[in-house]
Parts: structure tokens; sequence; C-alpha cells
């Protein structure tokens, strides 16, 4: 069924790149049990390196105010009305719901036109092709220091600002990375498949909206989960571009929470650990469900970058 | 790029001439979003602050040419040069580290076989940790008397420095936190030593070559590409630090005064705050330029370099 | 697409980019207007956080029915400040901190208000001496105080006590025993500080200090700077030498930020802090969070023992682009009339004595509203700590002086907070630190002026 002339990395019809599989088999498995055992422990050491300031975290939201900065991990006294009394000082609930809208709006918007231009890119056959796409490719390098004054400039005279429109409608332009990644997938499609369907009539459109677009599902997966977490993570934009605070999505509001009840304020830490917790959850929850689709889209940006 | 070399066998040359030209039409409009989203916000962007970057622009005012001034003044200023050198400071202390911690837990993961899915989930747990909170996090971790990491010092005896107070120990305290977040490296090189065909591992190993001679003779150079991947990435990334530091040291709180924030000024966070807390948008302007020259020379110099040491495993580039 | 097509894209993607950068500042008598405002009128920076600032809001709304008032909570915001007026759709209101005034007047994003105290009647000579002195620039007014906050000397006596001291022995106008005095209440062992004997509170009230020892910082019409005078050079080594022998700055700040003033186990309570200079508002959270405690408030002495104090506080001004400049006028009028603090007073009076806590007073701008609640409102509590501490903070207002409103006193106040963090930072000497400072400041004093 392969049988054109595909860049070399793509083999299978829908996924030109495996993730790296946790089930992998190591190289060489005549290791010495020993060995193994010292490597494991090394890991484990790490692991709990890692994991350390997790635990720290959520202990120290769980105890009373003067009790934050005790010695210990554990929540001792258990104090969970700290979360309460997060949620009741701030709108932690709007700020929430604030991130889950731009956040999908952001991804929503990234995703559909990366995918649309890098079907694009990977179809057609057109002059300045590969000229477009190395400056494709050059953006990515660009620092956002650089056009972000000017985009402000833009958005302020829109009279977009103190809007949370700015905060995704630049995706509706297509996003490099995304393009890139999407357009290897469209790549590793046979393309036979769709001369058939042209002689059978169908426009470009349909090839890409039905054919193209769902044999991608799982880069499309990629592309969602990475602009939705960079959104919910993002701080410059809504630093930028809000003011009203009902506005304000969870970073945001987090930097105001640590300046009004952090240093310099009332210095009530257990009320910004819970607040960060609260917006860390999400994130973790985000991962567990998507976990693949993360790791496959830093494996493909490594390998082919 | 090597693509498809299927035509579709259509009779005739004009028709095959008009299929063309339609075919063209309709692939500029499949790149239309990008072309408009270019110019909009890439290519008039970069023109406008370059031209703001000769002027004196308020927002409230119009912009008044002022020529080079805004240069000279970026070469003399003591706040950009602070910012500048810990930004480089800081690179210089993230990358490298960064990629060798990342290398040793990749090596490390791809030894344990099955296991290797958890720990490769701990290790990226952070990196989905909201920035903000990130540095909410580490704030609190770097306190000197009461924070974790000091406490921890103090059992093996040691007095652990200022790390949010002590100009000399802001900038490491800084390295710290950011190398919780390095899970995205480790996946890239977890991935990349999964892809050393084993065999050549075998043949190395006929030919009696030790442990340190396969890794030095067989791993880096198969995962060379992925090498030289991150150091560009996390190059260019860590040269535009932004938001944990700013989180932690910067903002509102700044009129509180209550600490020195100039061992922690990095350069995006000094351009940032020149553009919209001070409105100076010319100058700002002119920063960013600077910034971009920086960067595109690092990135050119490490591509010069990269060509020479990096084994590309038979692909055309 | 073609070559002209392109051409033609970049061009208008140009044009918006570049128009984008016309001016849009300007233009203050669109929209609403009309006599003593009606309209709409927005307001940053200011919360709706207390009884304080509810009670004076409604008295607003209900004198001006025809206002739409839209009150845009959180604390003033530089950034977002300054975006809001590049946006050419300000807030009509900001209430910011006063030191921040002279700087955004010298600017331009904030209007004059001439007008305002003159066609509303405002009554300036009602506000505090200090406080007038830092919204009035160049002799012109371009804002309105609202409270006044003073520094105060705050003691644990069951602390002295246990050092074999008593609030008498407490003495700062001798500086040369004040490490003598911070080495007996200080615990420092191990490295590690578990009380703070004496805070100096520098960087903050570095000025305060300066002061104590017959310098001012800046000239009194805020356009030279005084930092490398030697008094003020004395001042910065004394405050770092106390701080330098408890462990040095960061522990005493990691310390420091770990205390809870707002709560129940403030620093007072869990005894971790002897003699502190701090704003008036504590004697608040100390009477409803820790109405036990050994606490006795001195005032702050200069060197030859007279009361001294600092006084700051915020006020409203109006951004330039007002749409509704009468009835932002109106607004800052009734917030701060004698009536309105009054009636405020009662109501944190009131809500304190439902909660069963005492009530402190209240600390305004307006000195005929200050001595109508401490003669109509204010009932001593039975407990003679927080009705000495009371009577102290009274005559400390009485004795402030403020910092004088500079065109350049947000580059000078970073001029000086900066060197002061490099002194306790342990980067340089004081002399050389203020040497630095003092050149920046003129720097920026210099430019403004121009």
């Amino acid at each position: 069924m392969t049988t054109t002339s595909q860049p070399p990395a793509a083999g299978a019809v829908v996924a030109p790149v495996t993730a790296p599989g946790p089930v992998r088999q190591d190289d060489d498995g005549r290791r010495p049990r020993w060995q193994r055992v010292l490597f494991v422990l090394a890991l484990v050491a790490a692991a709990v390196v890692f994991l350390l300031p997790f635990v720290w975290l959520v202990g120290a939201s769980l105890r009373p105010r003067e009790y934050v900065f005790a010695p210990g991990l554990l929540p001792t006294p258990f104090a969970p009305d700290n979360y309460a009394r997060a949620w009741d000082a701030m709108p932690l609930f709007t700020w929430l719901f604030n991130s889950v809208v731009v956040g999908v709006a952001a991804a929503a918007a990234a995703t559909l036109s990366s995918a649309w231009v890098a079907f694009g890119f990977a179809y057609f056959r057109f002059p300045g092709r590969n000229l477009l796409f190395g400056l494709v490719l050059a953006t990515m390098m660009l620092p956002f220091a650089v056009t972000m004054i000017p985009t402000y400039l833009i958005w302020n005279r829109l009279g977009l600002v103190d809007t949370q429109v700015p905060l995704w409608a630049g995706n509706l332009f297509g996003s490099a990375f995304y393009i890139f990644l999407l357009r290897q997938f469209f790549l590793s499609l046979p393309r036979e498949y769709f001369e058939a369907a042209r002689v059978d009539g169908a426009g470009y459109p349909q090839l890409f909206w039905r054919m193209a677009f769902p044999l991608v599902r799982p880069a499309l997966l990629v592309a969602f989960v990475f602009e939705f977490k960079a959104s919910w993570t993002d701080l410059v934009k809504p630093l930028i571009y809000l003011r009203n605070e009902q506005l304000y999505t969870l970073p945001r509001g987090l930097k105001v929470i640590l300046d009004r009840f952090g240093y310099g304020g009332e210095q009530q830490w257990e009320v910004v650990l819970a607040a960060s917790v609260i917006a860390t959850v999400p994130m973790i929850i985000l991962f567990f469900l998507a976990q693949r689709h993360f790791v496959e889209g830093i494996a493909t940006g490594g390998r082919k970058g | 790029m090597a693509t498809t070399t299927v035509t579709p066998a259509v009779p005739g040359r004009r028709r095959r001439a008009s299929l063309a030209r339609r075919e063209a039409r309709w692939a500029y409009l499949f790149l239309a979003p990008w072309i408009v989203g270019f110019l909009a916000f890439t290519a008039g962007p970069m023109i406008a602050s370059l031209w703001l970057s000769f002027t004196e622009y308020d927002v409230i005012n119009s912009p008044r040419f002022t020529g080079l001034d805004n240069y000279r003044q970026l070469m003399s200023d003591p706040q950009v040069a602070r910012s500048l050198g810990n930004t480089v400071y800081y690179t210089a202390l993230h990358v490298p580290l960064v990629m060798a911690i990342s290398l040793g837990l990749a090596l490390l993961l791809k030894r344990v076989g099955r296991l290797s899915g958890f720990f490769r989930t701990v290790f990226y747990l952070p990196v989905m940790t909201p920035a903000v909170a990130v540095g909410i996090l580490f704030l609190l971790l770097l306190n000197t008397q009461d924070g974790l990491i000091n406490r921890g010092l103090a059992l093996v005896g040691i007095d652990g420095p200022s790390w949010t107070t002590d100009p000399d120990w802001v900038m490491p305290g800084i390295v710290l936190m950011s190398l919780w977040s390095l899970g995205s490296t480790v996946i890239i090189y977890l991935a990349a030593l999964q892809g050393v065909p084993r065999d050549l591992y075998e043949a190395a190993q006929l030919d009696g070559a030790g442990a340190w001679a396969r890794f030095r003779h067989v791993t880096l150079p198969m995962i060379s590409g992925a090498l030289f991947f991150t150091l560009i990435v996390n190059t260019i990334a860590s040269l535009q630090m932004f938001t944990e530091v700013y989180t932690m040291y910067f903002g509102n709180r700044q009129t509180a005064g209550s600490f020195s924030s100039d061992a922690a000024s990095f350069y995006v966070i000094h351009l940032f705050r020149e553009a919209f807390q001070f409105l100076h948008m010319g100058f700002a302007s002119a920063m960013a330029w600077l910034l971009f020259l920086i960067i595109l020379v690092i990135t050119l110099v490490q591509v010069k370099l990269g060509n020479r040491f990096v084994y590309y495993e038979g692909e055309d580039r | 697409m073609s070559r002209k097509l392109r051409a033609t894209a970049l061009a208008g993607v140009l044009t918006l980019a570049i128009s984008g950068c016309g001016g849009v500042g300007g233009g203050g008598d669109s929209g609403g207007g009309g006599a003593e405002g009606s309209g709409a009128l927005s307001t940053m920076g200011f919360s709706l956080s207390d009884e304080i600032a509810t009670t004076r809001v409604d008295a607003f709304k209900r004198d001006h029915g025809d206002v739409r008032l839209t009150i845009t909570e959180g604390a003033f915001d530089e950034q977002q400040f300054l975006s809001a007026v590049a946006s050419g759709n300000p807030p009509d209101l900001v209430y910011m901190d006063r030191k921040l005034i002279g700087t955004y007047a010298e600017r331009g994003s904030i209007q004059p208000l001439t007008d305002c105290v003159e066609k509303q009647r405002v009554d300036m000579a009602e506000y505090r001496q200090s406080a007038r002195e830092q919204v009035t620039l160049d002799g012109t007014v371009y804002g309105i105080p609202e409270f006044s906050q003073v520094r105060v000397l705050y003691l644990n006596e069951a602390l002295l006590k246990r050092a074999g001291l008593g609030a008498d022995d407490v003495n700062l106008a001798d500086w040369a025993g004040l490490p003598a005095l911070n080495a007996r209440l200080a615990a420092v062992s191990g490295g590690r500080l578990s009380r703070i004997g004496i805070d100096p509170k520098i960087p903050e009230f570095l000025p305060m200090w300066a002061k104590a020892n017959g310098a001012d910082m800046i000239s009194a019409d805020g356009t030279r700077a005084n930092l490398t005078d030697p008094k003020v050079v004395e001042a910065l080594t004394t405050g770092v030498g106390l701080i330098q022998a408890q462990g040095g700055w960061g522990k005493f700040k990691s310390f420091r930020d770990t205390f809870d003033f707002f709560g129940a186990q403030n620093p007072l309570a869990k005894n971790q802090i002897a003699a502190w200079p701090m704003e008036e508002w504590f004697l608040n959270q100390a009477a409803k969070n820790s109405p036990d405690a050994e606490l006795v408030v001195k005032p702050f002495v200069d060197r030859q023992g007279k009361p001294l104090s600092l006084s700051s506080g915020q006020a409203w001004v109006v951004t330039k682009g007002a749409k509704n400049p009468e009835a932002a006028c109106a607004f800052v009028k009734q917030m701060t009339a004698t009536d309105t603090w009054l009636a405020a007073a009662r109501a944190r009076a009131e809500a304190r004595k439902a909660a069963n806590l005492p009530f402190t007073g209240l600390w305004t701008g307006n000195t005929t509203a200050d001595k109508k609640i401490f003669d109509e409102v204010y009932k001593p509590t039975g407990n003679k700590r927080f009705d000495d501490a009371v009577q102290t903070i009274r005559q400390a207002q009485d004795a402030a002086f403020a910092m004088p409103a500079s065109p350049a006193g947000a580059e000078f106040d970073k001029a000086w907070t900066d060197a002061v963090n490099r002194v306790l930072s342990g980067q340089e000497q004081p002399a050389q630190a203020l040497d630095r400072a003092q050149r920046e400041a003129t720097a920026a004093l210099d430019k403004a002026a121009d």
C-alpha cells in the first residue's frame, strides 16, 4: 500500500514516528542483576528529589498558617479549610473557568488552522513551497519579545485590550510547530488514496476535512493538548492584555494572590499554596489522560527538529 | 524534501497546465491563514518594532524619531548590561546542567526496561506545573531559614546560602529551580537512545569496546542529533526566561522594595518592564532587536559547530 | 496569491501596525458630563474590602443615584494603570500611593484638580499638612488624600521583662546604645535567628531614621536629592548594623517573611520580635487578634528624644482622558468628606462592638474628620495598653512629616531603595551605595526638570 516515495521516517499510515514506548526492552539484557538493581535505586533517588517539592507543596497547603514553614512534609496539624479560604478570598472559580475557555479556544484555533495549513504544505506542489516552509520553521526561532510590542499596539488599536481575545485569536493563523508536526503526519498518508477520491470528484476541502483530518487524529490531539497546556501556563499575555480581575486566567490570578497574600502583602502563605495546588491539579489530570500525546509530541520535536 | 512523485495521468499539456494552476490556487488558499498571520503578527510587527526602536514612544503621545539614541543608551545602560549578564550567566549554567542531568537520567531509564514508564512520568510532572506555581513553590523552598532546601542541607551539616537575598546566590537558586523542569529533555534523549540500533552495540562489543568506548563511539554519535536539538532549544528558551523569575521577584510587590531586584533581573523581564511598566516602547523595541540579534548569532554559531559534530543517520538535509 | 497581492497585504498590515502608534490621549470632555456628574464613573486600584470602604461608597451612591459607578477591585498596579491610559479608555479615578503622584503628574498621565477644588469647593485646608504636601506638585493639586498612616514604635513588654528591661529602657534617641540593647533582646543561636531584637524596618523607613538624625533625603520642593549627607549615611549604617548583628539580611528577611502580622499567631503573640517601628494599623490587628498581649506603643523619636513620624497614604487621582471628571470630583470629595468618614468610623465601631472587639480609632487625611471621630465615636476600650497606644498614635499624627511630592518620585524612591538593598546584601558599603543612588536620583530629577 505504501509504495509512494515518502520521507524515510514514514512507515505506518498514521503515525510516522512511534513514541518511545515504556515497554520497549533495553539494548542489552545481559546486564547482571545487581547492576540493574543499582540503576533502579539511582532512579528512585532521583524520583524522590523530583517529587519532594510536590509533596511539600501539598503538605504545606494543608497546614495552618503558622505551620507552613514548620519542618516536615506532612499536613500536621491538618487544615483543609485553607482551600475553602483561598476559594472564598479570590474568584478562583471564575479564573478556572476563564482558563478552560481560553485554553480550549487557543488549542482549537491552533489545531484547526495549523492542520489546514499543514495539509497545504503536505499535499500541494507549488512555486515557493520550500521557501515558505523554511519561513514557517524560521519563525520558531524568533523571540516573542520582538513582536510583543507591535502586537500589543495592534490589539490596542482594535480596542481589544482588556478582553480575552488577544489570548487566543493569534492562534487562528496557525502555529509553526504544529504546522511542522502535522505536515509530517500528512506526508505519511499515501497519495493514491487522495488521487482516487479526486477522480471521484471530491474537492480539496473535502479531501482535507473528510479524509486527511480524521486520519491524523492522534497528531491533532498532540497539538491540542500541547497548546492547551501552553495557554494554561501562560503569564505574559494575560499580564499584558488583562486588567479586569474578572477576566483573569489562573496564572495571572495566582500572581495576584502571591502579590496580595504573599510577600509585601498579608503573608498568608497557606492561601497562596492552596491556590497553587488548585492551579496545578488540572494540568496533572490532563497529563495522566493524555500522557501518550505529550510524550509523542516532545519526542517528535526532538527527533525531527 | 523528498516528496511524492506520483502524477495523475492526465492527457494534454494544456489541461495539465490549467490543473496545476488550479492546484496552486488551492494551495495558497490552504496557506492563506498562515500567510496572513505571518504578515500581520510576525513580519509586520518586526518591521514596526525595528522602526519603533529608532523613536521615543509612550503610546499616549505620537512616536518621535530619535535616531540611534535608544541604541546608544542600550550600550551604556548599566541595568541592561546587568540583566544581559545575568541572562548569559544563567544560560551558561542552565543549559549544560540540564543536558548532562537529563542524559544521565535517560541512560538510567533506558536500562530499567518496563519500569521506565513510571519514572518518566515522575520526571515530566514538574513540566506540567504552571510556571507561576513553580515560581511560588521555589520562592518558599528557597527560604533561607525555613525552606525545604536549606533544611535539607542542614541535615548534612551545611549552612545553606541566602538563595533569595544574597545577590551571589540568587542566580544559582534560579538555576536550581529550572533543573526541576527538565523532563522534556529527558524524554527527547530517551527516544533518541531507544532509536540506536542494537546491532551497533553488539558489533562494538565484538570489537572489544568497553562500556565507556561504546558510550563514546556509539551512543554519543548516534544521539548527537538530539543533543544538538536540545542545545539549541534550551539555549533559546533560557535566553528568554521570564515567567518563573517574574513571579518570584517582580510585579506589583516591587513597590514594597524589600529585596534586591538587580540580582534577579533577566533581559526579557527588564524589556517587559521598560515596555509596559514605564511605557518606554521605543527603548524596549531596541532591546528586543538586540536580543533577536544575539539569539540569531548564537544559534548560527551553534548550527555551524553542530554540523561538524552531529551525525545524521541517512537523512538528506 | 500574486506578488502584487502580497505586497498589498503587507502594506495593509504595516499601516495597521504603524497607525496603531498614533496618539490616543487627549479628550477629556466627551461622554457623560453634566453638572456634579451623572453618567458612568469607573475606578481602579480600590477595593471594597471592609466597612470603611463600603460605607463611604454607599453614601456616594445614595446621593448620586444617576451615576453608574463601576469599581474594578484590586490593588493599584502600575502596569495596568499605564496600559489603561494607553488604551485611550482609562478609568476616571485611580486610587494610588501618594508618593507616586509627582511622577505621574510630571508624565502627564493624571490631571490637575485645580478645577475640581475650585468648582466643587473642596476645602484643602481640612486635609493634613503632610498629606497635602504629597499631592501637590509645584503648587498644583493632583490628588485628594485618603488615609493617613504613621509609624510608631511597638514593644513587646513580655520580652523586655525577660531580658530584665522595661519599656522605658528602650531609648531610640540613643543610637550608640542600640546595638547593646538589640543584643539583649534578639535570639541568635547556632546560626539561626529565632527572635528579632530591634527591627529597623529598612529600606522602607530609612527616611524616618535619616530625619531623626536631622537630614531630609530630598529637598522640600522635591527637586534635589540629598542622599550623600553624612547624616543619611550614618542612619543607614546604624540600621544595617542592627540587621547584620542578627544573622545578616538573608536570615533576617527570611525569618520576617514567615511572620503572620494579620493573624492570631502574629509575631507579638509568638514572641518573635521585641521592638519594631511599624504603621499604626498594627494596633488594630493586635487589638483584634491578641487583646491580651503585653504591647506597649511609644513614639518613634529623633536623636534629641523628640517624637517624630513618617506619614504616608493613598490618594485619589483623576486620569488624563477621564470621561467624567465632574462625577470623579464629586466622588472624591464625598469619599473624603468629614461626614462620610464619620459614618464609616461609626460603622467600624459597630462592627467591632458586634464582634466583641475594641475599636481603636481611624486615622484619615482629613483633620476635622479625625477630631470628630475621636470626640464622638471613639471610646476608650478600658484596656490601658490600647488606650495609651491610641493617644500615642494621635500625637504621632501631628508630629509626622512626609516625603514631598517629586516630579521623579518613583525614580528617586527606587534609587535609594536599591542602594539600601545593595548594602543589606553586602555588595556595597553605605557611603558607596548612597553615592550611586545620589547620582541615579539626580539624573532622574534633572531629566524630569527639563
